[in-house]
């Protein structure tokens, strides 16, 4: 394959074929998700929408990552990455300590459940397909691990029994690599026929196994090269768990947490592979013995990690733009203009200062209560960007005081009471309806660019693509390959507006998802717009009561309700597709109530023209959820400009 | 293969040879040219059964296809009409879902390769037509590939006699063809049944794995997603050439531009051109690129090779036969993706131009 003029279109970890490419690509900030303890010795699931990362973030603990990775450690643009998984203890100056099995489940595991068998032959058959796979992947990243030729060099590897668990009677263990591998070969390969077959099948003849015994054999103890185990520890990692049956999944994770295997065990699925009511509880599992599953998306937006986002994807998005195959380019957020103080824009901040400051004292002639307030505002020294978002502040401070103060006496405010109000939250709204009212740029720069991933990476790289794009095309130009806000965020708007377009093809029931989406941005629109900006910097959500979601995920419920179920299917489609992100149980609010909260992507955000930060929901039942999706939103009467009750 | 005039023109003549028991297997469907192919055999004359089987599967309530319920009573009630008394119609269903539910998983590939189970289907028939006119890609492949193998053990076996004729028939309409969209693609594409068993093994996964999608307008989706499903080593994109638009190659590049180019690094030296009209020229292609794959790979246990239709029906045929044939001896699958549903723009009427295809039976015995 040719050499990516924009790497940011190699998308998904498995469609970069060089490990060398690979790893230079790897932003080892991902490494961040993985748990400090008990790494190596219980279950784990990962949880992600489409392009979360959990696929590259398995690959980096395969053999051949390991070791392209312990050959290039000198190299600079390794060595992050390698002092990272040295500090996991998988890899050192000796070599990759870590035999690391991945195994996609991806395959035809799912037509299993198709055959005309009796439940118990294709939970055997099921095993047997997994047994046999593992075993397969356990052989081949062996010999990769010692650089050997897979399958030739197979005899040079030796099998021995395992001193605890059961293995299947058929197995020739102890024995030679070979013997192991001829075994799964036949395994596989009938099963293989059994599902594909346009002739009549011979599943007489198999008679599968009854557990997932393969986990004992993939131990260092038993995979011995040269008298020593093959490495120090091995790690398993399932991947694609979500394109199991529902049936199958729940028998890999029931058998996985019975056996308790004392090694590593990854399982990486798509959120589709919970059901509405997993999908609706977060996903949780608690209560039983291992691990909390990490929802890599959660990950990133929990407190604090947000940044850490931030950090990982511009550290991805620098490597992807120096790989590129026609042009220099260092760093990627060089390349994108972060400011709106250049001279182009004075002059629409100038009329926006005008038209904002003349607005305001317009609304406030007939009172002196703003009078030190106004005062403040035309002296401050700033620039004009900083001056008209001040005054726009000023407007929807002044608006709120207003409504609150219709009945107060017309004293003076002081100057203090302003700075006490002008909160971050006002002056973003502030900025934000600035940039709306005079068609300034507001979608612009890495931080925000950050933000619209909405804590994905594959969402990143498809909006970095099409910045890098048109980077490329300058470059080869000549010309200025800086990207002025204006341009990134027209650039975006189109890959978002695709996005949006493609909602019905790509997304089963897209034609719900869409409206229901719809209708969150109306209400969302129709309380962000308000003067007094309520929600600064404005609703960009919906929230649920965590009563309310009980019942949409009690199966009772729902089948005396059968009027919620499209609802609910709306629900779950938009969390697994990553279009609402869910929050749970936020306090926020009337006092004792608790919430399910459903922000849009940030996405959304942009195609919609709404503001990207988080805080500002709305209230909903499900009978107006329900009506959503037939009607879309109705604005509700407002009773003299009174708000709906909330926070 | 005959087309246009030529279709009536061959069919008269088949018929006034000797009777003719036909079996005539069509979907049923809103497409306007369900009928088509059955109403020009039959005003074709000669004497015999003419039975017909209407396969029927159901895409679910939620499938976009269910608003054009009207159209597709208007097509069985013509359908009834044309058959009377010249054979008997038998409806068979083709499960398309596993089950209800968000649980659910497609099975409209086995179920359709279930519809014969076997070769003592075909006695009573001297010839099976299999007009894939208005089904789907995961019903009439495996339902052709399937017909074919039971064909060729009876064949082997010298269990049935006569060995009846495989005709496909195809009625196209690349205007209408645009005008029906997918809707809700799914999440996962998936092998056709039949054709994919060797594909996904374990103990093969280092075996270069090559990718032939015969490309069509609007399939971006759909190639992403079956791209995933193969993550293939290289990719030789099908470009229509020659075709009744000679740009349409080119606009086809433009469209996947960025998928084939950027995304999956594909070698402009890859692409293989095969006539838009000529399933034949398709199938030979493909052939020749599996067969030349496969011998400079040798030195790496061969390759595996893995075709995909995303353009009219005529080629999908083509790439069909180079599969079914190729795979006795090498690797070669067909990779497929299926939608929720289709949604087709009102008052569309349809211009076909009927294909017939002979695939298996006396013109090919010595």
């Amino acid at each position: 394959m040719r050499e990516p003029r924009n790497p940011f279109r190699m998308r998904t970890s498995e469609h970069i074929e060089s490990e060398i490419t690979f790893l230079r690509l790897f932003g080892p900030g991902v490494l961040d998700l993985l748990p400090k303890e008990n790494l190596w010795d219980r279950v784990q699931i990962f949880r992600s929408a489409p392009g979360g990362g959990k696929t590259s973030l398995f690959r980096v603990f395969t053999p051949s990552s390991l070791i392209t990775l312990h050959e290039f450690r000198a190299n600079e643009d390794y060595k992050e990455l390698y002092q990272r998984m040295k500090d996991f203890d998988v890899v050192s100056s000796s070599g990759p300590h870590l035999l690391g099995i991945m195994l996609s489940c991806a395959r035809n595991y799912a037509m299993l459940e198709d055959l005309n068998l009796d439940p118990s032959r294709k939970e055997r058959l099921l095993y047997s397909l997994l047994n046999s796979r593992l075993i397969l992947a356990a052989l081949r990243g062996a010999l990769a691990l010692k650089k050997l030729h897979y399958p030739n060099d197979l005899d040079r590897i030796n099998i021995a029994a395992p001193a605890h668990g059961e293995l299947s009677l058929q197995m020739p263990v102890p024995g030679t690599g070979k013997d192991l591998y001829e075994w799964a070969l036949s395994v596989e390969k009938g099963i293989c026929e059994i599902i594909d077959s346009f002739g009549p099948s011979s599943q007489e003849t198999l008679e599968g196994h009854d557990n997932l015994n393969s986990l004992s054999l993939v131990r260092p103890e038993c995979i011995m090269y040269d008298g020593t185990p093959i490495a120090s520890r091995v790690l398993v990692m399932f991947d694609d768990v979500h394109k199991l049956t529902t049936l199958q999944r729940h028998k890999l994770l029931t058998t996985l947490f019975d056996l308790r295997p004392s090694l590593g065990v990854w399982l990486a699925e798509r959120f589709e592979a919970l059901s509405p009511e997993e999908l609706l509880s977060s996903g949780a599992t608690t209560g039983r013995d291992y691990a909390t599953p990490i929802n890599l998306e959660d990950f990133w937006r929990s407190s604090g990690n947000s940044r850490q986002f931030e950090n990982a994807v511009t550290n991805i998005a620098d490597r992807r733009a120096k790989s590129a195959r026609d042009v220099q380019i260092a760093s990627f957020d060089g390349c994108l203009q972060e400011s709106l103080d250049g001279n182009e824009w004075q002059s629409r901040f100038e009329e926006a200062i005008n038209i904002v400051s003349q607005r305001v004292q317009k609304r406030v002639r007939s009172t002196k209560r703003y009078e030190e307030w106004l005062r403040a505002r035309d002296n401050i020294e700033q620039t004009p960007r900083e001056h008209a978002i001040g005054w726009r502040t000023l407007e929807i401070l002044i608006e709120r005081d207003i409504r609150k103060a219709q009945s107060s006496f017309d004293f003076v405010l002081p100057l203090e009471d302003l700075e006490g109000r002008e909160v971050p939250a006002v002056r973003g709204a502030a900025e934000f309806f600035i940039s709306q009212e005079f068609n300034i740029p507001y979608y612009f720069g890495i931080s925000r660019l950050a933000t619209l991933s909405s804590s994905n990476i594959d969402q990143f790289l498809a909006f970095g693509g099409g910045l890098f794009e048109e980077i490329v095309s300058a470059a080869l130009l000549r010309r200025q390959t800086l990207l002025t806000p204006d341009r990134q965020e027209s650039i975006l708007k189109k890959v978002v507006q695709q996005r949006w377009e493609e909602i019905p093809r790509r997304i089963l029931n897209g034609r719900d998802v869409q409206k229901f989406l719809l209708a969150i941005y109306h209400c969302a629109k129709w309380e962000t717009n308000r003067p007094s900006a309520p929600y600064a910097p404005g609703v960009t959500g919906i929230a649920l009561t965590m009563a309310d979601r009980d019942k949409l995920i009690d199966p009772k419920f729902r089948s005396k309700h059968p009027e919620y179920n499209r609802l609910i299917h709306t629900l779950s489609t938009c969390l697994s597709h990553n279009l609402l992100e869910a929050s749970l149980d936020r306090s926020q609010g009337q006092k004792g109530k608790t919430w399910m909260l459903l922000y849009l992507n940030r996405w959304l955000c942009l195609h919609f023209q709404l503001p990207l930060q988080y805080g500002g929901w709305r209230p909903q039942t499900l009978d107006e959820l329900c009506m959503w999706l037939e009607q879309g939103f109705q604005p509700p009467k407002r009773n003299g400009g009174g708000l709906i009750s909330l926070i | 293969m005959r087309r246009g005039v030529n279709f009536n023109k061959f069919w008269e003549e088949y018929f006034q040879s000797e009777g003719r028991n036909l079996l005539y297997v069509l979907g049923r469907g809103f497409d306007p040219r369900m009928c088509a192919g059955l109403e020009a055999i039959l005003k074709s004359g000669g004497s015999g059964v003419r039975n017909c089987l209407r396969i029927e599967f159901d895409e679910g309530p939620n499938s976009s296809s269910t608003r054009h319920a009207p159209l597709v009573s208007k097509n069985i009630s013509k359908l009834n009409g044309m058959l009377q008394d010249r054979g008997n119609l038998l409806p068979k269903q083709v499960k398309m879902w596993s089950d209800e539910g968000p649980g659910r998983h497609r099975i409209g590939s086995r179920s359709a390769a279930e519809v014969f189970s076997d070769k003592s289907d075909f006695e009573p028939y001297t010839d099976i037509v299999i007009d894939i006119s208005a089904m789907p890609r995961s019903i009439y492949l495996p339902l052709i590939g399937k017909t074919l193998f039971l064909i060729d053990r009876a064949k082997e076996n010298n269990s049935i006699k006569p060995i009846p004729n495989l005709h496909i028939v195809v009625a196209e309409d690349a205007k209408l063809d645009r005008r029906i969209r997918d809707d809700g693609i799914d999440d996962n594409a998936s092998y056709i049944h039949g054709f994919g068993s060797d594909l996904e093994m374990e103990a093969t996964a280092g075996i270069p794995k090559i990718w032939m999608p015969i490309l069509g307008e609007e399939q971006a989706a759909q190639l992403e997603r079956i791209y995933n499903l193969i993550n293939p080593d290289e990719v030789c994109p099908v470009l229509p050439f020659p075709s009744i638009n000679p740009r349409r190659g080119d606009e086809l590049l433009v469209e996947y531009r960025e998928l084939l180019f950027d995304q999956w690094r594909v070698e402009p030296r890859n692409i293989i051109y095969a006539s838009e009209q000529n399933p034949f020229e398709t199938y030979r292609q493909i052939h020749q690129a599996v067969c030349l794959y496969n011998k400079v790979l040798s030195p790496l246990s061969g390759c595996k090779t893995v075709v995909s239709a995303m353009s009219s029906k005529l080629l999908s045929i083509g790439a069909l036969l180079a599969a079914y044939e190729l795979g006795v001896r090498m690797s070669v699958g067909i990779a497929n993706i299926e939608a929720q549903g289709y949604n087709m723009d009102d008052n569309v009427t349809s211009e076909e131009e009927l294909f017939t295809l002979w695939l298996a039976g006396d013109c090919y015995d010595p």
